[in-house]
């Protein structure tokens, strides 16, 4: 059963689409495979939506705010019947494409893609040890976003973040000193943690971290440079 | 050390039904623009929605131009899009708004890092928003069957879904025994073949 969850703040600002793509995915992607999750995203959003619709949220910001005054007197000028009129001469609609079953290949091991992921652009799998990365090219600056394969018996060395990490698991399951972790946890540790992460049968995860992984264990400082190889 | 993203914090108010907002009328709206491209009726919507959605933008967007693009990107959207909305899942103002904070997701990716991509329907699926009944997470194989499906068109295209499939007659002759203009039945065969696709995909997950 799925025991870690995104904060509810986290959930907030996905629904308000203020989250960089790469957390946004991930909330996504855990939702697919949450209900619980789910239901509080419509509502959230439901409640956004009255919020943003409600005659009173302009009004409120007419009297409150000079600089929307502004910007009321700016929709003022739009003719917003003319845009309606061009708008609506145009006879065609949209019909979505059926949502493709991509699927992803790490060391023969097939993986159903996420939709969430479908039009990511993705770099080739690198491998390291039980270790195997293909990087999500969303061009997030400093953030970083990653599937990784960890192997039967594979892990990561005792490490901990400078900054977040995001761990989803999308297939199988991994341990580590706060328990065990099954597929759809929503795993979000920040540099308070330290973590050393094992996976007895193997996983596939999907890593979101804004910096490299820092080992912190007598030889395995050495590996330090491999901590960026890995989120 | 938390980014500012994991520490924000927000009203996490229960969710309510506004009485400041007249639902049943701009779900009507929707429908109308949905089954009979009724431009009225989409006027109507833009009224209310244009500028809500542009008095948001503003504040998301650093020029008049950039909000007046969400404007005429949301609502060009939910025109061709308007056959997507599924009053039993939801609000209008709720699809209204999902629609608008992809385009502005969309956006905002586009002018900070030049990314084209647009993500957001992949991450915020228009199509199967807001489903807020249980069912959807119970066992799917009871809405495969194709009846179910059709059966949740709205009357004018089961009509001509069922005649068609069904009964086999030619769109000639549906108009005829319908009565209706061979360019009505038409559109509202492609009307109800969007919806089932959109759907089954939903349900063949």
């Amino acid at each position: 059963m799925i025991k870690h969850h995104p904060k509810i703040e986290l959930i907030q600002a996905f629904v308000d689409g203020d989250l960089p793509a790469s957390l946004s995915a991930g909330i996504a992607m855990h939702a697919e495979m949450c209900s619980q999750c789910q239901q509080k995203i419509v509502q959230l959003t439901e409640h956004a939506a009255e919020v943003s619709f409600e005659e009173a949220f302009l009004d409120k910001f007419i009297v409150d705010d000079t600089s929307t005054i502004m910007s009321d007197s700016d929709s003022d000028d739009i003719d917003f019947e003319a845009m309606a009129e061009l708008i609506s001469q145009s006879n065609d609609i949209d019909i979505p494409e059926p949502a493709l079953d991509k699927s992803i290949v790490f060391n023969d091991k097939t993986y159903k893609l996420p939709k969430a992921l479908n039009n990511m652009p993705m770099s080739k799998i690198s491998n390291i040890g039980k270790l195997s990365r293909a990087r999500l090219q969303l061009d997030e600056n400093e953030i970083h976003t990653s599937l990784l394969q960890i192997e039967a018996g594979g892990g990561v060395p005792e490490h901990t973040h400078k900054g977040f990490e995001l761990t989803l698991l999308l297939d199988g399951s991994f341990h580590d000193e706060s328990g065990e972790y099954v597929k759809g946890d929503f795993i979000m540790l920040d540099g308070s943690h330290q973590h050393h992460p094992v996976s007895k049968e193997g996983c596939l995860c999907y890593t979101v971290a804004n910096d490299a992984l820092h080992f912190t264990q007598g030889i395995n400082k050495l590996l330090n440079p491999i901590g960026s190889f890995i989120y | 050390m938390q980014t500012s993203l994991l520490s924000k914090v927000t009203n996490d108010k229960p969710s309510h039904m506004s009485d400041n907002i007249n639902h049943p009328q701009l779900c009507e709206w929707l429908n109308a623009v949905a089954n009979s491209r009724d431009k009225k009726a989409f006027t109507q919507l833009f009224k209310f929605f244009g500028p809500k959605i542009h008095g948001i933008a503003r504040g998301k967007f650093p020029n008049e131009a950039q909000a007046s693009e969400v404007v005429q990107e949301t609502m060009s959207n939910v025109w061709r899009k308007s056959h997507l909305f599924d009053k039993d899942k939801g609000a209008a103002t709720t699809w209204v708004y999902t629609v608008m904070r992809n385009v502005t997701f969309d956006m905002l990716r586009k002018i900070k890092g030049n990314k084209e991509d647009n993500l957001s329907d992949d991450i915020w699926p228009i199509a199967e928003s807001m489903v807020s009944d249980d069912e959807s997470f119970d066992d799917h194989l009871e809405n495969k069957q194709l009846l179910t499906v059709i059966e949740k068109l709205p009357e004018a295209q089961q009509e001509v879904v069922k005649g068609f499939y069904f009964m086999e007659m030619s769109q000639e002759q549906l108009a005829e025994h319908l009565k209706l203009p061979l360019g009505t039945i038409k559109s509202r065969l492609r009307l109800a073949l969007a919806k089932l696709k959109v759907q089954l995909g939903e349900d063949n997950d």
